[in-house]
């Protein structure tokens, strides 16, 4: 492999010491003068009429500035997802009627948080309750409460007002069927015949919230000539800005998202939420700057938690392991909105099908309606709930068979250089690697079934480096100062994952400088340019490509000025250490510095400036009426990824079986993230990955009853604290990924996918009998040791 | 309604007119202006707003101001010297102990308090010390790192 100077460096954070100190400023720390606070009123049923909301009294409430209802915010929908096929479905404050508990119905603003709080309780709404539908199975059946009249699009789509020119057609949720997904490859009828033995199962995965450390909070301020400023805790500022120009009906133009520090965000901030709205319309009401910050419980019980699936999968295998033939059929329980639920249920099977190669799939899903708490990205996005059913199936394969649960997912993974069904190529594939050292790290062999009360299993995961769909894509700056070091703009936000230092890598390797080189501007709408944010694991693959390019352009016209001050062919010269030289004598150099004054002295006043650009599929695009390369996401057709992301893992666990309490021992995690361009950044990710899954795999549920989240706050819902964290043994394979900067790729959001069935799996192998739901708490794990001896 | 305190934080001596309901968090915050100590659950849960109170770790979302009364408060923005960053700060940074830094105001006062308690812990006492302290990002193991090298240093 290529030695690399900075690249591939385990660099301390850039932000290190902001954060260490108190110094980084998150989005709840941010006060303006003369800033009011936010507070929203919510409903108190699952389903219910809106009669009349009287706000009379609260507006008399001294302190009181605003109050704002549906009236006033209007019936402009807006969605996660917003296409002519499923268009949005969500309003900023409810019009009609409240669909789940929780629900905004009212935003006052005030002089403090108390006489906002108070205002919030002098608010009169008379609701009608309405039967409510908390089963998807039930929500599906004929004459169930209908949640969502027939929807008419009252704008464009996001998609066509992302250049797809095909109009919103009304969505008449029939049934409560909020969407649906059919993806078929093969046939998996014949492939069925064609198995020597047939699996089939139910699989129950509930929902979890992300618990990002910074709760959900936004900051609002319309200034006298229109213009919008925003500082909010979020993952990319494209769909943010987006959807607060679209509601508020403001050219883009005039919305500044600025940077903050984001305290975590794991897919749980990726989307547009009413608070962020209501913030920005009472800011606009009453002219001053207004200040929203969820408490704790309203985040776990009114911001998206990931997606509840129950999962059907029946897998036919031949004697010897070979896998033949899947099908999949998932129920997405959705909730009150749509959400992501149209991606996440193509996900589920794309996130899994460079791991292994099955000829015959049917892939089906359906989202429901029901009258919950709707669900949305988590890390991972799917991959989590699908893994953990597909690879517990594997096992009882396994099993039945008789064959080691490791031979068995060896024998069916792809190779690399694999063409998948879809089109997208497998350039890297370090997957047979990473199963292969993590047994070998774990003692896999020595070990597996041969300890009592201990138990070891394994999981797998692929996930993308950013999707194909618009607009997906990254462009980058660089400007040389006068000393010779470079600023960097990226569109890129730290949410935690260490953009900034990464970019800064991968800048400074390019340019021959240091990380102390660069100075990173990033996550500000106005100052950086086009970049969707850290969605699908596309950072470092997409928008740090566009920063290498940025890179490579300021480094072409450097030596171009060069060629002319050192009258020598740009062959000839090597830019290195802030001097760039000529190889044959290297004493013969001139420094950045000096290039930056020659470009104003000698080249009509041009200091060097970079741009990069790229997009996370090339192959992808639609203009006009004509799509190219893609097709639609509900059969699963078209280009999907550049590169996947890979990782294997094997945990260890011993099982009280008197208690049914777990201990896990160790994890190993093995993950192909193409090249390390930060091993402690990577190392981070994959340790964070593994202690999340110990909480989905042991404890995490946001518990739903009759349509109330029970168990809204830090004390009720437990997640992993440091004396619930084992050994954690990480392991990189490099797998150079050739179209990613200096081989990157995915590593935040695979590995994840990958722990949770390792984990599940060992706990079953401990006990001798099968759980076929999260999280595996003790009085289920007692029921299965039960149920086994029957 | 509101009361005259004094509280000493820092080392620096601050004169607040406070209601007696207010926590010791929401003074530090919003009158102060010290935002190192952060609101994450306001139910003494998460630990995010710890702050040393003569020495001792609190969860400052559970203190009313009037109590720390007189009392020597840190926070982090006390703990380096100037430019100088405290050994646990610079142990947190190089370890990658610390990713979107929310909580790593108060996971670094725990640690100080129990190295000025216990300065050679074992892993399992940094464990049970830091475990009150919520972190969702790195997986809590480069942070015991951390604060075992400060021990075995010192």
């Amino acid at each position: 492999m290529q030695q690399y100077s900075v690249v591939g460096k385990p660099i301390p954070r850039v932000d290190g010491s902001l954060k260490a100190t108190g110094e980084a400023k998150f989005t709840v720390d941010i006060a303006l003068p003369g800033m009011l606070y936010g507070k929203i009123l919510r409903s108190p049923y699952p389903h219910a009429k809106i009669l009349s909301i009287d706000t009379s009294k609260a507006e008399a409430l001294p302190g009181v500035k605003a109050v704002i209802t549906g009236k006033d915010t209007g019936e402009v929908r807006f969605s996660f997802i917003d296409t002519p096929r499923y268009p949005a479905d969500q309003c900023p404050l409810a019009i009609d009627k409240v669909r789940f508990i929780g629900e905004e119905v009212a935003a006052v603003a005030a002089v403090s948080e108390d006489t906002a709080q108070e205002a919030l309780g002098l608010i009169e709404v008379e609701y009608e309750e309405l039967p409510a539908v908390f089963d998807p199975e039930e929500a599906m059946k004929d004459g169930a409460p209908r949640i969502h009249d027939k929807i008419t699009p009252t704008t464009t789509t996001a998609w066509e007002d992302f250049g797809v020119t095909r109009e919103a057609r009304p969505y008449d949720a029939v049934n409560n069927i909020s969407n649906q997904v059919l993806i078929t490859v093969g046939d998996a009828e014949q492939g069925f015949k064609e198995s020597d033995h047939i699996r089939q199962n139910r699989f129950v995965i509930p929902t979890t919230s992300h618990i990002a450390l910074e709760p959900h909070g936004a900051l609002a301020s319309f200034d006298s000539a229109g213009k919008l400023n925003v500082w909010l805790s979020h993952m990319g500022y494209e769909h943010k800005r987006y959807w607060l120009a679209k509601t508020l009906g403001i050219p883009i133009s005039k919305v500044r998202v600025n940077k903050t520090y984001v305290g975590g965000a794991f897919g749980g901030k990726i989307s547009l939420f009413p608070y962020e709205l209501l913030a920005a319309f009472l800011s606009k009401k009453t002219g001053r700057p207004v200040k929203i910050i969820l408490s704790r419980s309203e985040v776990l019980s009114t911001c998206h938690t990931s997606r509840r699936f129950i999962v059907d999968v029946k897998t036919g295998v031949k004697r010897d392991g070979t896998i033949m033939a899947q099908h999949i059929k998932i129920i997405d329980d959705a909730g009150a909105y749509r959400s992501s639920s149209p991606t996440a249920l193509y996900l589920a099977h794309v996130f899994r099908h460079a791991i292994y190669n099955i000829p015959n799939v049917r892939h089906e899903g359906v989202g429901v309606y029901t009258n919950k708490l709707f669900t949305g990205p988590k890390r991972g996005h799917s991959l989590q709930q699908i893994s953990f059913a597909v690879e517990s199936q594997l096992d009882m394969i396994a099993e039945e068979l008789g064959i080691d649960p490791l031979e068995l997912r060896l024998k069916n993974l792809r190779k690399k250089g694999d063409i998948l069904p879809n089109g997208d190529r497998l350039d890297s594939y370090g997957l047979p690697e990473c199963l292969r050292l993590a047994a070998e790290s774990s003692g896999w062999k020595q070990k597996w079934g041969k300890q009592p009360n201990r138990g070891m299993g394994i999981g797998t995961g692929g996930m993308f480096s950013g999707g194909h769909n618009y607009p997906f894509g990254s462009a980058a700056f660089v400007k040389l100062n006068p000393d010779g070091r470079f600023t960097l703009f990226t569109g890129q936000t730290e949410f935690g994952g260490g953009v900034d230092t990464v970019m800064a890598q991968i800048a400074a390797e390019e340019l021959g400088l240091t990380i102390d080189d660069i100075v990173v501007v990033s996550g500000d709408s106005e100052l950086c340019p086009y970049d969707i944010g850290n969605w699908l694991s596309g950072g470092v693959y997409v928008s740090g490509q566009a920063v290498r390019r940025a890179a490579a352009d300021a480094k072409q016209q450097l030596l171009a000025y060069a060629t002319e001050a050192l009258e020598t062919k740009i062959d000839q010269l090597e830019i290195n250490n802030g001097r760039i030289y000529v190889k044959a004598n290297p004493d013969k150099a001139v420094s950045l510095s000096d290039m930056y004054k020659y470009g104003i002295q000698m080249r009509g006043g041009d200091p060097i400036l970079g741009k990069g650009y790229t997009k996370a599929v090339q192959d992808v695009g639609f203009w006009g009426g004509s799509f190219k390369g893609t097709a639609a996401l509900s059969q699963g057709r078209g280009r999907f990824t550049d590169a996947y992301g890979l990782a294997a893992a094997i945990a260890e666990v011993e099982v009280d079986k008197e208690t049914g309490k777990v201990k896990v021992l160790h994890i190993v995690v093995a993950d192909d993230c193409g090249t390390d361009i930060n091993p402690l950044n990577v190392e981070g990710q994959l340790e964070s990955q593994a202690a999340m899954a110990i909480g989905d795999v042991l404890f995490e549920e946001v518990v739903i009853e009759e349509g109330r989240v029970i168990n809204p706050t830090l004390g009720d819902y437990k997640i992993p604290g440091a004396l619930d964290i084992p050994k954690l043994t990480t392991i990189s394979v490099q797998d150079y990924e050739p179209k990613g900067p200096f081989g990157a790729k995915e590593v935040g959001e695979t590995a994840r996918g990958a722990v949770i069935p390792a984990i599940a799996n060992a706990i079953c192998n401990a006990i001798g009998g099968r759980i076929y739901s999260l999280p595996m708490t003790p009085d289920k794990i007692l029921k299965a040791m039960k149920d086994e001896k029957g | 309604m509101k009361q005259l305190i004094q509280l000493t934080v820092n080392g620096e001596l601050h004169e607040v007119r406070v209601e007696p309901w207010k926590t010791l968090l929401e003074v530090i915050r919003d009158d102060i202006g010290l935002t190192s100590p952060k609101e994450a659950c306001s139910t003494g849960e998460c630990s995010a707003c710890t702050v040393l109170l003569n020495g001792k770790p609190v969860n400052s979302c559970l203190v009313l101001a009037v109590e720390a009364q007189s009392k020597d408060i840190l926070t982090i923005e006390g703990l380096s010297q100037g430019s100088k960053l405290h050994p646990l700060q610079d142990a947190f940074i190089r370890h990658g102990a610390i990713q979107c830094g929310f909580c790593t105001p108060g996971m670094l006062l725990s640690a100080k308090a129990l190295l000025d308690e216990n300065p050679q812990p074992t892993e399992e006492e940094i464990r049970e010390a830091i475990s009150g302290n919520l972190c969702r990002c790195t997986g809590y193991n480069k942070i015991v790192e951390a604060i075992l090298e400060v021990a075995q240093s010192q």
